[in-house]
């Protein structure tokens, strides 16, 4: 993990800042400003072209300050909002053969809807190597809830209740794929060994990197609801709401100590052929077990399925029917 | 001078400054609540740099304009043309007159609000009652489902970070008119330098911290019961107020792009100040309207009426 960028974090909430940030993005303070000469008498100042020493002025149409003779821009310190890159990385510990054979035990696998021929019928068009983003944060929260629950209702079913309570997140992943499913992100996720951090990429050649495509301030958004997502489901399984059923969950959080660290995760990406249909099955990068993804079914087995369940069905209305 | 700290403004009871032009050295002779000039002489864009002053804090940030004054004029004449028929002659076919881009100083604060809120909570609840109706000219009695409200006090805490809140710091453009104006997009945000409003119009704050941040209290008070609102269970409330503890304040001066025009609409009359948002284009004004126009409108408004009333009286009698 890259540690150059670190910068002092915010004062007031402790959040992590980045060495660009001029306001703390979770609580608005100011970043502490660069030092300065502070002028010891009043003078007019002409501010002048770092170029050509000509008087420079603000220029709309350039959004910076402009030399108006040679037309070179000003640096300005702003609000910047890159998209950004991986910090750390996670190796593959799964080599191509590896995750190709994983592949052929998935297909082998017997389950009931599965056509009987698929391991031997099934061809492999692509295997692809990726690394998929992903932020993973930590922070406390201080949650403010109020609910409508069963607990203390008189007339009506529901009565009002309201409670703070102090959370602490550690190590919570929040995928940026565009490629890959939420859902898959979520089962692929519990599998990787972050221990193995790296500052590089390491796997076989033609891996790709799915880049981050959120930039700064849009990774902060999604950071920021993932949170509030959290704080609303924990109020909603912890029985800090009193009574047996509850409606109207509304939380309110304010972060503190806000430390989000980007990722790049590995996994396998497979393509089989069967039948002329194309189906995508994912590999873990760092442990070959986890094999999972789309199967075809056997069109033969679920309609026998659903001719067995609609004779069943015949025959109880028949039994029942004769009975009364 | 423990007297003066009561004083709104800060500034302008300071002399005018008189100092050398760096580019041609002839004397600039400035008010002490503008930060920039231009020479008479050899037109060179000054930025005054003062040393620092209690109770006048130096700009933090400053939001550069976007929008040209061609596009604040355009803006402008659509939005004179848009004014209603009762404004005063000549106000809807008036063309702006002479541009002028103005940074105005504000306070942008920024606090972390510990609130604790009462409220009275409203849940619903469905009752049979019993009701008595004519029925083929004979009373009788029925029974309905009707939709009752039970109110049970709520007492609670709310805990969280307001940013983003701007207050005036100039005594040439009140609360109401940066209201107005807002909202200023803050993405684009830069940490002041001379070079930014160099050859523009800068003003120095000219009303102090403390009555700027009274100033941001009161809002941030208001925006704690909009989210107070939004976070009310039930299925409706009223009588929510909250007791607010306000942690971690922090103001910073800001100054914002405002466009100001001018606009004569009549010989003898006051022109019309116009503020236009230098970021955003949004306009805000008060086009004042004719007493003739309205009065009259009022009196066709009653003859009509009355013509009504007279002819229905007249026709059913």
């Amino acid at each position: 993990m890259s540690e150059a960028a670190r910068v002092a974090a915010c004062e007031r909430c402790a959040c992590e800042l980045e060495a660009e940030d001029l306001r703390c993005p979770i609580c608005g303070l100011a970043t502490p400003p660069p030092e300065r000469a502070v002028a010891t008498r009043e003078r007019a100042r002409v501010v002048r072209c770092e170029s050509c020493g000509a008087a420079v002025e603000y220029s709309v149409e350039a959004r910076a300050p402009r030399c108006a003779y040679c037309g070179a821009v000003t640096h300005v310190e702003m609000t910047v909002d890159p998209v950004d890159q991986a910090q750390g990385w996670l190796p593959f510990t799964v080599d191509p053969k590896a995750a190709s054979e994983a592949l052929g035990r998935f297909l082998g696998h017997k389950a009931f809807f599965r056509p009987s021929g698929l391991a031997k019928e099934a061809s492999l068009e692509s295997m692809r190597p990726l690394w998929w983003p992903a932020w993973v944060f930590q922070a406390g929260v201080a949650v403010s809830w109020t609910a409508d629950s069963d607990a203390g209702a008189r007339r009506s079913d529901w009565a009002p209740h309201a409670g703070r309570t102090r959370l602490d997140f550690t190590n919570i992943l929040v995928p940026a794929s565009r490629g890959l499913k939420v859902s898959e992100c979520d089962t692929l996720t519990p599998r990787y060994r972050f221990e193995l951090a790296e500052n590089e990429g390491r796997g076989p050649e033609e891996a790709s990197v799915e880049r981050f495509e959120a930039t700064r301030s849009g990774a902060r958004k999604t950071v920021l609801a993932a949170v509030e997502r959290l704080a609303r489901e924990h109020v909603q399984e912890s029985g800090d709401i009193p009574g047996s059923r509850f409606r109207n969950v509304h939380v309110a959080v304010a972060l503190s100590s806000l430390r989000t660290t980007r990722w790049a995760l590995p996994v396998y990406v497979l393509a089989y052929r069967y039948r002329g249909n194309p189906y995508r099955v994912l590999v873990h990068g760092q442990d070959a077990e986890l094999v999972f993804g789309e199967t075809p079914l056997s069109k033969w087995r679920v309609l026998g399925v659903v001719v067995a369940f609609l004779a069943f069905m015949a025959a109880l209305l028949f039994f029942t029917g004769g009975l009364s | 001078m423990p007297e003066r700290r009561d004083e709104p403004t800060a500034t302008l009871t300071e002399p005018r400054l008189h100092l050398g032009c760096q580019s041609c050295g002839a004397l600039l002779v400035l008010e002490p609540s503008l930060r920039t000039t231009r020479c008479p002489y050899c037109a060179a864009p000054s930025v005054v740099e003062r040393p620092p002053r209690p109770g006048v804090p130096e700009p933090a940030f400053a939001l550069g304009f976007a929008l040209t004054h061609a596009a604040a004029r355009e803006k402008v004449s659509r939005w004179l043309r848009s004014r209603s028929r009762f404004t005063r002659n000549g106000i809807r076919s008036a063309e702006p007159g002479d541009v002028h881009g103005l940074y105005v100083p504000a306070f942008l604060y920024s606090a972390l609000a510990k609130s604790s809120f009462q409220a009275t909570i409203g849940e619903h609840y469905q009752e049979r009652e019993s009701y008595t109706t004519t029925e083929n000219g004979k009373t009788v009695t029925r029974t309905r489902t009707v939709t009752r409200t039970e109110w049970r006090p709520l007492q609670g805490e709310l805990e969280g970070y307001v940013a983003d809140v701007l207050v005036t710091a100039s005594n040439g453009l009140r609360n109401e008119e940066l209201e107005a104006l807002e909202p200023f997009d803050f993405r684009a945000l830069a940490r002041y330098t001379p070079a930014l409003v160099s050859g523009w119009v800068a003003e120095e704050p000219s009303l102090t911290r403390d009555a700027c941040l009274e100033g941001a209290r009161q809002e941030v008070g208001e925006l704690m019961l909009n989210r107070l609102g939004a976070l009310m269970p039930g299925d409706t409330h009223r009588d929510v107020s909250h007791d607010t503890r306000l942690d971690w304040e922090s103001l910073d001066v800001c100054l914002l792009p405002v466009w100001v025009l001018p606009v004569r609409y009549a010989e003898g009359e006051e022109p019309l100040r116009v503020l236009v948002n230098g970021q955003t284009g949004e306009v805000h004004g008060k086009a004042p309207l004719s007493t003739w126009k309205v009065l009259a409108a009022v009196l066709v408004g009653i003859l009509l009426v009355l013509g009504v009333v007279l002819y229905v009286g007249g026709g059913v009698g």
